[in-house]
């Protein structure tokens, strides 16, 4: 569904993605992680065709990622995710709803049932500038579903939300799995990242270090961290506090 | 619903939201309605006293100048931060997220912009036409035909304003545009200056030189507001060059556009 041919993407002398391949499966829950700056962020940007690779190729359903019809049915919430503050969360969802096509009844009916999906019903009205971070960060992860997408990206998704917050995302996301959702996460919570997804890509200084299903690469009375930590290391990035 | 029609109507919200926005509105209308003053006032011209119409004739042509000169530094101030106010605040995302194109963004912001501006332009000469209409019973042929016609004035200014923006701070992008607004009013105003039969008559011949090819080539900004103005006065106009000033403008609106999307194009989300 998804796929990196050879991607590079260099700013100025700094190369940020270095020559990465790989495919993402429809219906996979795929996870990629690394430490800062190892290149995450700036994959997800080419997916979503907001940055164009240097060298090589990003398609979603064969079509080039800088396509715009290649992001019906995307779903995304950025890092450090932003509402225009003079919007209210419904009037930010209505956009959103609109945007992929949904108008009138149907989009007042899907704006009503994610504002339930993520408890922010009884906040709906109040301009997004009242909000808490978690409360921003719950309004983005609606938005991203919204329309029922096929490919849902997230940055970063439970970042500022409460142990309830955390719980009741992973919970929507477990949900979706049975509409055939594909997942791509970005997060520095790996203990959530072992919990939801099926498969990893640990990246280190914009390359690829390893991708496999979690079940092969961690391995008996291992958690997903220490294999993090082992590969980061194996890297040659020094890595301070490790067992604490 | 198209998505650049979504966003242009999103864009007329958003500005519309904003306080600044009505508190600008309503100074304008507040000094529009003190020259209602003009219309009843005496004047003596001469030793002779003026008639309202009169009056009203001239204070109207000078409202519509004043109007179309303010609007301009208004459509400048409104387009300095389209897009880094939307990524300051997440719209960009928002929008770049979904099936949108970036021509239909762009686009959808500078028309949403241009729309408001043309607008709040057209009320306010509006709002002279019906003064006019209403103090002398006479009604201004050719008024509100002529506030349609340097909407394309602005449309000019937001584009460039939104280019420059691009590449240097907004404040720096505005300050720009209007240099260039400036100019063109200068070297328009001389050549205006120069067509007059009084002034020509106490200049010498070789004082009347063609134009500089640069003169010719400058945006038409305030030679379109004169061809505007010539829709209430019924004068001749005279061009400066081969060029009518309104495809002069339009050819720098194209031209603004195409460098505008391009680079927007180009440009790293």
């Amino acid at each position: 569904m998804i796929q990196l041919k050879g991607v590079t993407k260099k700013f100025g002398a700094l190369t940020a993605v270095d020559d990465v391949s790989y495919t993402i499966r429809r219906g996979e829950y795929f996870a990629l992680l690394g430490p800062n700056g190892a290149g995450k962020t700036t994959i997800v940007r080419m997916i979503l065709g907001f940055s164009a690779p240097t060298c090589g190729m990003v398609t979603l359903e064969g079509m080039p990622a800088a396509n715009p019809a290649a992001h019906q049915g995307i779903g995304y919430l950025a890092e450090n995710h932003r509402i225009p503050p003079f919007l209210s969360g419904r009037a930010y969802l209505r956009r959103h709803a609109a945007l992929v096509g949904l108008s009138g009844k149907s989009a007042q009916i899907e704006v009503d049932r994610i504002l339930e999906l993520i408890n922010m019903a009884g906040n709906a009205d109040k301009k997004s500038a009242t909000y808490s971070k978690g409360m921003v960060q719950r309004i983005g992860f609606g938005a991203a579903l919204l329309g029922k997408p096929k490919l849902l990206i997230l940055d970063e998704p439970v970042a500022g939300l409460d142990p309830i917050g955390i719980r009741k995302t992973r919970s929507i996301l477990e949900n979706l799995r049975q509409e055939s959702l594909t997942l791509i996460l970005n997060s520095h919570l790996l203990s959530e990242v072992e919990k939801t997804c099926d498969s990893v890509a640990i990246m280190d200084q914009g390359r690829i270090l390893v991708k496999d299903a979690i079940y092969n690469i961690v391995k008996e009375n291992e958690s997903l961290e220490d294999v993090f930590i082992r590969y980061t290391e194996r890297n040659g990035r020094e890595i301070t506090g490790k067992g604490t | 619903m198209n998505n650049f029609f979504k966003i242009s109507l999103y864009t007329i919200l958003d500005q519309m939201r904003s306080k600044s926005f009505y508190v600008l509105l309503g100074i304008a209308v507040f000094f529009v309605l003190l020259i209602r003053g003009c219309y009843k006032a005496d004047f003596l011209v001469n030793g002779e006293l003026v008639d309202s119409v009169t009056l009203a004739w001239y204070a109207s042509r000078v409202a519509f100048h004043l109007i179309a000169n303010g609007m301009i530094l208004m459509a400048a101030l409104l387009s300095m931060s389209i897009f880094s106010r939307d990524e300051s605040n997440g719209s960009l995302v928002l929008f770049l997220s979904r099936p949108v194109s970036r021509w239909q963004y762009v686009m959808g912001r500078i028309g949403g912009t241009w729309v408001l501006a043309t607008a709040f332009m057209f009320i306010l000469h509006a709002t002279i036409f019906f003064i006019t209409w209403i103090k002398t019973g006479g009604v201004i042929p050719g008024y509100l035909t002529a506030s349609l016609i340097c909407s394309l004035n602005l449309l000019f200014i937001i584009l460039l304003v939104a280019l420059l923006s691009l590449f240097m701070p907004d404040f720096i992008a505005a300050m720009m545009t209007l240099t260039v607004a400036a100019v063109s009013f200068l070297s328009d105003g001389v050549f205006l200056v120069m067509q007059n039969r009084a002034v020509q008559a106490t200049l010498s011949e070789n004082m009347f030189a063609e134009p500089t090819l640069w003169r010719v080539l400058f945006p038409k900004i305030s030679l379109l507001q004169h061809y505007a103005v010539i829709h209430i006065t019924g004068n001749d106009f005279q061009s400066m060059g081969p060029v009518h000033p309104l495809l002069n403008l339009l050819a720098y609106c194209l031209l603004s556009a195409a460098v505008l999307l391009f680079n927007f194009n180009r440009k790293e989300i």
